[in-house]
C-alpha cells in the first residue's frame, strides 16, 4: 500500500451494510457505532431512538472553527445537496452534542432508488473528512482564480502589486492543534499550501529529514511536473512569518516547515484541481505512514541481520586442542578406542 | 495530552481471525483471517534489475517490495494469483513471524482503522503463557515503530470474564472464573483467579471449530452428497448445529418426527447461473457439537470429555478459589455457539460434582457438604467475547493509568512491559 486512502474504509462498508442489506434481512437493526480517522476527527453513527430507518451521522474535526470561517458549511451544502431526497443536513442548532456536522440518512427512502445512486450517496459520505477539509483549500484556489485575472495584463513585477499581494491574507487551518498548522496563500500565478509540523520522537525527526530530502530531489531527478517542495527548519518561510504565533512555546525548536508551491498546471478546474486538494491535504498522514513503515522495514533488516550472525555464531564452535596443540578427538584410550565424536 | 479524547483501538489478534475496532462499540469494526500475503521471491528479481538484485542487498534498497502486500481477505485473494506467498504469522495464538506482524499492524492502523497511532491507546490481547519476551517484542514494535501513545496488553482469558459482566446471570463483577475458549484451532480451558491466570491448571483439548467442519465433512462425503465442499460443511455447522440432551432419545426423535428434525441446505453460489444444489442435513445436525461431550466419535487419540477437563482444571486449581471457579463459568470463542451448549455443560459438570461430593460424604461419615454451586454462563457477545471485553475495558476512565505510556518506555525500556499491570 503506498498511498493512504482516502475514502474512510469504515464508512464505507458499514453504510455499505446498512443500504444494501442481505436478501433475507428482515426490517432495519439499530446500530450504534463510533469511528474514527485521522488527526483526531471523530464520526459518530447511530440510529435515531425507535426510527430504525433514520441513521444519524456526526463529524467531530478539531479544526472546525477555522474551517467554519472558510466556509466549510457551504461548501458541505453544496456537495450533499444532490442527494437531498435521502440525506438531510442538520442545521447548526440541532448537530449532534460533541460533534460539529450532522446528517440524517433516510434508509426507507433510499430503497427505491437505483444502485448507482446508492453507491454514490456511500461514496461521498466515505470521503466527509476530504470534503471537509477541503474547503478552505477551494476557498484559495477561487482567490487565485479571481488574482489571476485580475493581474492577467498586468506588469507583475511592479512594486506596488508586489506589495499588494505580499499582503494576500493567508488561511490558516489549527488542523492538529496549535503546534501543527497547514497555511495557504493564494496569489496570482500559484498557490503556496505550507505545512508546520512537529516529531515527537527522536528518531522520526531523523527518518523526516531523510524523507524531506527525497521530496526536494524527486522534481530534480524525473518528476518535473510535481510541485515543488521547501523545507525549512525552524525558521518559518517569510511568506507566513507574520502569521506564525510568536515562537513562546517550547517546542519551537523541534518544528519543520514543509512548503508547496502548487502551480497553474495543478489548478486547471475540473478532476485536476479536486485531485490536488484529495492529495495535500493527506500529506501529513502519507507523510508519518512512510516513516513508520521504513521504521518496520529496518526492523525487519535488522531481525534478517542477527539471525545470519546467530548463524555464524552457531557454526563458530571452539575446536578441540588440548594444551600441546594436538586434537583432542585422535586421542585414544587405553584400549586403544577413540572418543565418540 | 493529545490522545485524551480520541477513543483507544482495540486489537485482538487471533490465530485464526484477527479482531478490530475501537473501544465503545459493541462490535469489532473488522473482523478478517490473520493473513498476510508478500510478494514472493522469485517474482521480485524477475521484476527487478535481474543480473544483480540476487547478491546484494542495495541494488534493491530502491525498490517499495515492504510496501508490496495485503492482508486479510485481501490476502486471500491475492494469494490465488501468482506472484504472493500467503502466510500466517500467528501460529497457535503466539506470533512466530515479528517482520509479518509488524507490517500486518501498519496495514490495520492505517489503512483498516485509519488513525495516527500516536493519538490513540492502544489494547491488544495476548494468550495465557504467552512469553515475557514476546509482550517485550510487541511494545518494541508498538512503543518504536509506531510511537503509539499507550499500550496495554491484556490476557485473552481475562478480558473473556470481563465480557460476561453484560450477561443477566452475572450479578458480581468479578475478574475470579473458569474460560472455556474455543476457536478455530485449539480449545482451552483457562481458570483465572482475581485477573491472575493460574498457569499450572491450564488445560488444552485438540478438539475444535475446525475438527466439527471436518466431521461434518466427513458425514457429507459417506452419504455422497453433491457438494461436499469445507464452506458448506462451515455453513451447516453454523445454521443446523445443536447440543442434545441425550444422543439416544435424539436418535429416536430423529426417527420418529423425521420432517421436523431432518433439514437441507441450500447451496449458493457466488456465480448465479449455475442451478442451486440441495444437500441433506441429518444426524450431524447434533452429532458434530457431541464430540466435545463425547469425543470418541471423532477422534481416536484423545478420549476425555469437556466437561471433566473443566472438573479437572478446577480441582487442579487453589482449593480456595474452586467454589468460585465452578459458579462462574464462561464461555467465548465461535465454537461455543452451539444451541444448548451451556446448559449441556453445566448439567454434565453438576453430575461430576454431585458424585465427588456424596462420595466424600460417605467416606466422611455424615458429614454434610454445604453443597458447589454450578453456573455456566453464556451471553450475546459470546463470539467476540475477547474483543468485547477489551472494549469494555478500555473504554472505562482508569484505562489510560492502567497502560505503559510512551514516556514510561522511552524512560524504561521493554523492561515495562515485564510487569503485569491488573485491572480491578
Amino acid at each position: 500500500m503506498l498511498q493512504i486512502e482516502q475514502t474512510n474504509l469504515l464508512i464505507q462498508t458499514t453504510l455499505t451494510d446498512k443500504i444494501f442489506p442481505e436478501k433475507d434481512a428482515k426490517g432495519y437493526k439499530s446500530i450504534d457505532r463510533i469511528i474514527s480517522d485521522f488527526d483526531f476527527t471523530t464520526y459518530h453513527i447511530s440510529t435515531l431512538g425507535e426510527e430504525k430507518h433514520l441513521l444519524l451521522i456526526s463529524i467531530y474535526l478539531k479544526c472546525w472553527d477555522d474551517l467554519e470561517s472558510y466556509g466549510v458549511v457551504k461548501y458541505l451544502q453544496d456537495k450533499y445537496v444532490q442527494f437531498e431526497e435521502a440525506l438531510t443536513i442538520l442545521p447548526s442548532g440541532d448537530v449532534e452534542n460533541n460533534y460539529n456536522y450532522s446528517f440524517v440518512l433516510d434508509l426507507a427512502k433510499l430503497e427505491g432508488q437505483s444502485d448507482e445512486y446508492k453507491q454514490s450517496v456511500i461514496d461521498s459520505l466515505a470521503l466527509l473528512k476530504r470534503n471537509c477539509m477541503a474547503a478552505p483549500l477551494e476557498k484559495a484556489f477561487a482567490r487565485y482564480d479571481e488574482l489571476a485575472q485580475q493581474y492577467a495584463n498586468s506588469n507583475t513585477y511592479a512594486e506596488e502589486i508586489q506589495a499588494e499581494l505580499q499582503s494576500e491574507k493567508v488561511l490558516v487551518i489549527n488542523y492538529r492543534g496549535i503546534d501543527e498548522s497547514i497555511y495557504i496563500k493564494p496569489s496570482f500565478d500559484r498557490v503556496t499550501v505550507i505545512f508546520s509540523t512537529i516529531f515527537q520522537d527522536e528518531t522520526d525527526k531523523i527518518f523526516g529529514k531523510v524523507f524531506l530530502q527525497e521530496f526536494v530531489d524527486a522534481r530534480k531527478r524525473s518528476v518535473q511536473t510535481a510541485p515543488q517542495v521547501l523545507y525549512s527548519h525552524k525558521e518559518p518561510p517569510l511568506d507566513i512569518a507574520h502569521v506564525v504565533k510568536s515562537n513562546n512555546n517550547t517546542d519551537a525548536d523541534n518544528k519543520g516547515y514543509i512548503t508547496f508551491v502548487l502551480f497553474p498546471r495543478h489548478l486547471v478546474r475540473g478532476d485536476k484541481r479536486e485531485n490536488c486538494i484529495t492529495h495535500i491535504q493527506v500529506f501529513r498522514n502519507y507523510f508519518h505512514y512512510h516513516i513508520k513503515c521504513s521504521k518496520a522495514y529496518m526492523h525487519s533488516r535488522m531481525r534478517f541481520r542477527v539471525k545470519e550472525f546467530l548463524k555464524i555464531l552457531n557454526r563458530a564452535k571452539p575446536e578441540n586442542i588440548d594444551n600441546d596443540g594436538s586434537r583432542i578427538e585422535n586421542r585414544k584410550t587405553a584400549s586403544g578406542r577413540r572418543f565418540a565424536q | 495530552m493529545a490522545s485524551m479524547g480520541t477513543p483507544a483501538v482495540v486489537m485482538d489478534n487471533g490465530t485464526g481471525l484477527t479482531k478490530l475496532g475501537f473501544a465503545g462499540n459493541d462490535s469489532p469494526s473488522f473482523v478478517f483471517p490473520t493473513a498476510i500475503s508478500t510478494l514472493s521471491a522469485s517474482s521480485s528479481k524477475s521484476s527487478g534489475n535481474n543480473a544483480k538484485s540476487t547478491g546484494s542487498f542495495l541494488s534493491s534498497k530502491r525498490g517499495l517490495e515492504d510496501l508490496d502486500f495485503f492482508i486479510g481477505n485481501e490476502a486471500l485473494a491475492a494469494a490465488n494469483g501468482p506472484n504472493y506467498n500467503l502466510s500466517y504469522p500467528i501460529r497457535h495464538g503466539q506470533i512466530e513471524n515479528w517482520d509479518h506482524m509488524e507490517r500486518f499492524w501498519e496495514s490495520s492502523i492505517f489503512k483498516y482503522l485509519r488513525c495516527e497511532p500516536e493519538d490513540h491507546y492502544f489494547l491488544l490481547t495476548e494468550p495465557p503463557l504467552n512469553p515475557p519476551e514476546n509482550r517485550e517484542s510487541v511494545a518494541e514494535i508498538m512503543f518504536e515503530s509506531f510511537n503509539c501513545a499507550g499500550l496495554y496488553i491484556a490476557v485473552q482469558a481475562v478480558l473473556a470474564l470481563a465480557a460476561s459482566w453484560t450477561s443477566s446471570k452475572v450479578s458480581d463483577r468479578s475478574l475470579t472464573g473458569t474460560v472455556i475458549d474455543s476457536g478455530d484451532g485449539v480449545t482451552h480451558v483457562i481458570p483465572v483467579a482475581e485477573g491472575y491466570v493460574i498457569g499450572g491448571a491450564i488445560k488444552n483439548i485438540p478438539l475444535a471449530g475446525r475438527d466439527i467442519t471436518l466431521f461434518i465433512q466427513s458425514f457429507l462425503r459417506d452419504r455422497g452428497e453433491l457438494d461436499t465442499s469445507l464452506q458448506t460443511a462451515e455453513k451447516i455447522k453454523q445454521q443446523f448445529c445443536y447440543v442434545c440432551p441425550d444422543i439416544v432419545k435424539e436418535f429416536n426423535k430423529f426417527d420418529q418426527y423425521p420432517q421436523e428434525k431432518f433439514a437441507q441446505y441450500m447451496v449458493e453460489y457466488a456465480d448465479k447461473n449455475r442451478s442451486k444444489t440441495v444437500v441433506d442435513v441429518g444426524y450431524e445436525r447434533f452429532l458434530a457439537p457431541e464430540i466435545f461431550f463425547n469425543p470418541e466419535i471423532c477422534s481416536s487419540d484423545f478420549l476425555t470429555p469437556l466437561p471433566t477437563v473443566v472438573d479437572q482444571v478446577i480441582q487442579a486449581s487453589p482449593i480456595d478459589v474452586r467454589k468460585k471457579l465452578y459458579k462462574n463459568i464462561v464461555l467465548s470463542g465461535g465454537s461455543t455457539m452451539f444451541k444448548d451448549f451451556d446448559r449441556r455443560l453445566q448439567r454434565d459438570l453438576k453430575t461430576l460434582v454431585k458424585e465427588r461430593i456424596e462420595l466424600s460424604e460417605r467416606l466422611s461419615g455424615g458429614v454434610k457438604s454445604s453443597g458447589v454451586d454450578v453456573q455456566v454462563i453464556s451471553h450475546s457477545r459470546q463470539r467476540n467475547a475477547v474483543w468485547f471485553g477489551g472494549s469494555l475495558l478500555a473504554q472505562t476512565s482508569e484505562f489510560k493509568s492502567y497502560s505503559y505510556t510512551k514516556q514510561q518506555y522511552d524512560e524504561e525500556g521493554p523492561n515495562l512491559v515485564r510487569n503485569f499491570s491488573l485491572f480491578k
